[in-house]
């Protein structure tokens, strides 16, 4: 989850006639965790879904309705202009066709502000924006451009001085030298063409997706912004644009409208949305009988217009509220604006019968039967690594199931038996008072079209006397005595055991496993410092059939 | 009250009231018992103020290896006078007789005038019957001797010369009984024996502790009329990711928080009913090109929701409270708050009772069975639940709130390209974190470590 780190005292300031107590009380119900706290500065954890909250400014907004200090949709107050047009040139279609925009006059901008649009950008770019794939903003200096601009595309020698950088350098070594750029150079393809947006003067503004130009930088003397957002789709390039446009408007800029032609592309309508919702759904769904009055009203505390129609209720959401869907999410809100500490849980017993699965019980009663033979049950990850499936024990490696790119590793493939696990456990105990038996039961894997998930069971016990008989009379006698099932030993070989100590698991004429005495190679492996025996067998074949 | 002694105890006693000041050694010799017997009885005896145990430190000296060789063959010097006693020798004679003792052997006969040289012999000019050093050789043998029974000025010359005397500190124990003790009076006849002492620890064999946390989890879902459903930790996209409405360009799937595992590709996910409606509904919602490749990739499942999601598509219940239990996989670094691989529950509702304050009420009715009575809910976000709440614990050893369980209704746009018509209300979350709560641990990763000092040690919660 995203963090965003804020001051009581803004808040405070942008919210109303509030305490910090009352904010500090009501974030949680508005679903932002407070992640730590230090005197004045607060840090708060929001949902992806609302990239809003990532400034104080959206913050405030949900505070205000929370609190009732102002509640009901805000509204985007946008003067019309035609002093501001982008002309999108044929060639973008098949790179990154869509590009929209919008004007943010006399605002104040100091360090803080810059680092909160910062974060503002970077939580966009990385959720609706799907890491800048889908769309992706530039926030530029406006008077630093001339209008109108053009978005075209030009190639990979198109030279200018890119944010941060003080020389001309072309699209190239920006791709191939600057971090941005490495970063996301793979979005443009194998294009020779690049996307580029130019001003009247052909100065660049920006390179989209991936660096605006340094000329436009945003620094605490900018008044008059401009933004524009490019991308794959319009309707999200749209989306993400009216965050910023809800945004700016709240931190006191002056919004004018930026005109857009060419291609499918248009001037950014920040179209509300309506949905109807039956007050019935809402009831039903949290289990209360609120009056349509007070869904309305707790509808306004969320930010969002409504009114009656008939036996519905008609909701307006503005645009920057794209992560509601569907009157399920209108039910989400009501239960916001009414308080979910509002909200009391009641218990009716079920009408159901519950029942454990059939696989866990009789795993539960191998537990149990284990334990009575004074075996201590362990309980190892079914991803490990190579060194403790292949490396120490001798096994050869079968298909290897692995997984890919895993941040751990000693994770980074599937067991296909549990029983190296347990002698790696004895290695890391070998301090420890003797005899250790150890056993598990747990998932086994193999390739087979995909995968075949077994579950497999697992015993060992070391100590010096520990012999082949001491092994087999344990196993005979769980299966024996706890399942009614009969087992036969027939000799056998294998890497882990020692040669001529070693049988196969026979049950029904099948051969369900291995057990013996452990290879003395293996335990000088793991510096294990007396005799081994153990088995391990695979209980889907045989085990669960027989309930 | 007459007093219960142990069999070693009381020997001990008996010897002491004979012989009243005695060393361990002693004691081993006229009680027959084995020196770890003596150990442990004395230290008895000694907490229960029934014996005073003295420790005195003493000096002791023994021979070197060239005290010993002085032992056997005389010293370098006696050697050398014997070999002159029958007439003078040449310096190269001598020096072949004596071999590497020639030098100090010249050297100190030279010094105390024993010998003369004339032209190129040797000759004897006085022949001491006792030399010093060897009155205290023959003393020390091959004993370790008290530096007291040692004349001093004797000694202090071998000392000066390399490996002739090694000095030691040992520390005697002197044993006598308290006065009360020698009041006792030692019976065999009632066959009591000392039922206060302490005894060895024995381990007890058992089911592993998170597994009781994960048992004890199970049957409470039980008992509120939930009945458990099992599944594959292998899961094609389509069911861990799909299914549930999170898109496939969604930064949640991709690989550093997701396991795929390498090359492997589900041939059959779903039926093709499944396959169309849910592909449609993320075709509209999320605008994207689907790619049913994409939904083919196997993962190691990250959470059991697949489980019950496919459930409910498969069987459509118009009534059901089920659940899912087992292990679940994020690619995280491990570290004392994350495992790559841990447990996790997740159970539904379908029917009538599903509402939000239903749920909210069977939750608080879990926490109460697991011990947790200060609860509150907040609201949250959860890609396929809407709306979404998670609980908030009070833990009183930390002394904070701690988020645990997760809860929320599916949204219409998982449910419905999946038939199913009814709402579904689905809680559930990690069970390493109650785990961690009941046990009082600060670091998750003690669960799979199989420390036997632990697991042998860990008092079992009920």
């Amino acid at each position: 989850m995203p963090v965003v780190e804020l001051s009581y005292s803004n808040l405070q300031k942008l919210v109303g006639k509030v305490t910090k107590k009352q904010i500090s009380d009501s974030l949680p119900f508005l679903g932002l965790d407070i992640e730590s706290e230090d005197k004045d500065l607060v840090r708060i954890e929001y949902s992806p879904n609302r990239p809003d909250y990532s400034t104080s400014f959206g913050i405030a907004l949900g505070l205000q309705g929370l609190l009732e200090i102002k509640s009901g949709a805000i509204k985007l107050n946008i003067k019309k202009s035609h002093k501001y047009k982008i002309s999108v040139k044929p060639s973008v279609s098949k790179i990154r066709p869509f590009v929209t925009g919008i004007i943010a006059k006399n605002g104040k901008i100091d360090d803080k502000i810059i680092k909160q649009f910062m974060t503002m950008q970077e939580d966009l770019h990385f959720g609706i924006g799907r890491k800048r794939k889908k769309s992706s903003i530039g926030m530029h200096d406006l008077d630093k451009i001339t209008f109108p601009l053009v978005y075209t595309t030009t190639n990979r020698n198109h030279k200018f001085v890119p944010l941060n950088s003080d020389s001309e350098i072309s699209v190239s070594e920006i791709l191939n030298t600057i971090n941005v750029g490495k970063e996301y150079g793979s979005l443009l393809g194998n294009s020779s063409q690049i996307p580029i947006i130019l001003d009247a003067n052909q100065k660049t503004v920006s390179f989209p997706p991936i660096i605006n130009a340094n000329v436009t930088t945003v620094t605490t003397k900018t008044k008059n912004l401009f933004v524009e957002v490019t991308g794959i789709n319009k309707e999200d390039a749209e989306d993400m644009l009216s965050v910023i446009a809800t945004i700016l408007q709240s931190a006191g800029f002056t919004l004018e409208n930026v005109q857009i032609f060419g291609l499918k592309n248009s001037s950014p309508k920040f179209k509300e949305k309506k949905i109807s919702i039956d007050p019935n759904l809402a009831n039903q769904t949290l289990g209360l009988e609120l009056s349509m009055s007070k869904i309305i009203s707790s509808l306004k505390k969320s930010r969002l217009n409504a009114v009656t129609k008939g036996k519905n209720i008609i909701c307006t959401i503005p645009a920057y509220r794209f992560d509601i869907f569907g009157p399920m999410d209108l039910v989400e809100e009501i239960a916001l604006g009414y308080g979910i500490q509002n909200l009391e849980p009641i218990f009716s017993p079920s009408q159901t019968i519950g029942q454990t699965n059939s696989v866990s019980n009789k795993l539960k009663s191998l537990d149990q039967i284990m334990i009575g033979l004074g075996y201590l049950e362990a309980l190892n990850s079914s991803l490990t690594s190579k060194r403790v499936l292949y490396d120490v024990t001798g096994r050869g490696p079968s298909k290897i199931l692995s997984v890919l790119d895993s941040k751990s590793q000693e994770h980074t493939i599937l067991r296909n038996s549990i029983l190296p696990g347990l002698l790696e456990n004895l290695s890391r105990n070998i301090h420890e008072s003797y005899p250790q038996k150890l056993f598990e039961t747990g998932n086994v894997f193999s390739l087979n079209d995909p995968i075949s998930e077994k579950i497999n069971f697992s015993g060992i016990s070391t100590h010096k006397d520990a012999n082949f008989t001491e092994i087999k009379s344990i196993l005979q006698s769980a299966l024996k005595i706890g399942f009614g099932i009969d087992l036969e030993t027939k000799t056998f070989s294998d890497p882990l055991f020692e040669e001529g100590r070693c049988a196969t698991v026979v049950v029904d004429g099948k051969h369900v496993g291995v057990i013996g005495e452990l290879s003395s190679k293996v335990i000088e492996n793991y510096k294990i410092q007396s005799k081994v025996v153990g088995f391990e067998i695979s209980l889907s074949d045989f085990f669960f059939k027989s309930f | 009250m007459s007093q219960v002694f142990h069999d070693i105890e009381k020997k001990i006693i008996s010897s002491l009231k004979n012989n009243p000041k005695q060393t361990p050694a002693s004691l081993e010799e006229s009680t027959n018992l084995s020196s770890d017997q003596i150990r442990r009885g004395i230290e008895w005896l000694k907490h229960k103020e029934l014996a005073i145990v003295d420790e005195s430190k003493t000096s002791v000296v023994s021979l070197g290896k060239n005290g010993i060789e002085s032992l056997q063959k005389g010293l370098p010097e006696r050697r050398l006078l014997n070999f002159l006693k029958d007439g003078p020798k040449k310096l190269s004679e001598i020096q072949k007789d004596l071999g590497y003792i020639f030098g100090p052997a010249m050297g100190l006969a030279r010094k105390n005038n024993w010998i003369k040289s004339s032209s190129e012999k040797i000759s004897l000019q006085n022949f001491p019957s006792e030399l010093p050093g060897e009155k205290t050789i023959k003393k020390i043998g091959n004993e370790k001797i008290s530096i007291n029974e040692i004349d001093k000025n004797d000694l202090l010359g071998l000392l000066k010369r390399p490996d002739f005397i090694i000095e030691d500190v040992i520390t005697t124990k002197e044993i006598t009984l308290t006065d009360s003790a020698k009041l006792l009076e030692i019976s065999n006849a009632s066959g009591a024996i000392d039922v206060e002492a302490k005894v060895p620890q024995v381990f007890v064999a058992r089911t592993h502790p998170l597994k009781d946390t994960i048992d004890e989890i199970r049957e409470i879902f039980v008992t509120l009329g939930f009945s458990e459903i099992i599944g594959n930790m292998t899961q094609s996209s389509f069911w861990n990711f799909d299914a549930l409405f999170t898109p496939q360009d969604h930064p949640a799937r991709e690989l550093q928080d997701t396991f795929y595992l390498d090359g492997i590709s589900a041939k059959k996910i779903a039926n093709s009913e499944q396959i169309k409606k849910v592909s449609e509904s993320h075709k509209k919602n999320w605008r994207y090109h689907w790619d049913v490749n994409e939904a083919r990739k196997m993962v190691l499942r990250t959470h059991t929701t697949c489980v019950t999601i496919k459930h409910l598509a498969d069987n459509k219940p118009d009534e059901a409270r089920v659940f899912s239990l087992g292990r679940v996989f994020r690619n995280e670094k491990v570290s004392y708050k994350h495992l790559v691989e841990f447990n996790q529950i997740e159970g539904v509702v379908v029917g009538k009772d599903a509402t939000l304050r239903n749920l909210m009420g069977i939750q608080r009715e879990f926490y109460k069975r697991i011990g947790i009575t200060k609860i509150k809910f907040w609201p949250t976000f959860f890609p396929y639940t809407e709306p979404s709440l998670q609980t908030m614990v009070y833990n009183e050893r930390l002394g904070k709130w701690i988020e645990l369980f997760g809860m929320g209704i599916f949204r219409p746009e998982v449910t419905k390209p999946l038939g199913i018509s009814k709402p579904v209300l689905a809680w559930g979350g990690g069970i390493e974190r109650i785990a961690m709560l009941k046990y009082e641990l600060d670091d998750v990763r003690e669960f799979y470590n199989n420390n036997l000092n632990w697991l042998r040690s860990t008092t079992k919660c009920q």
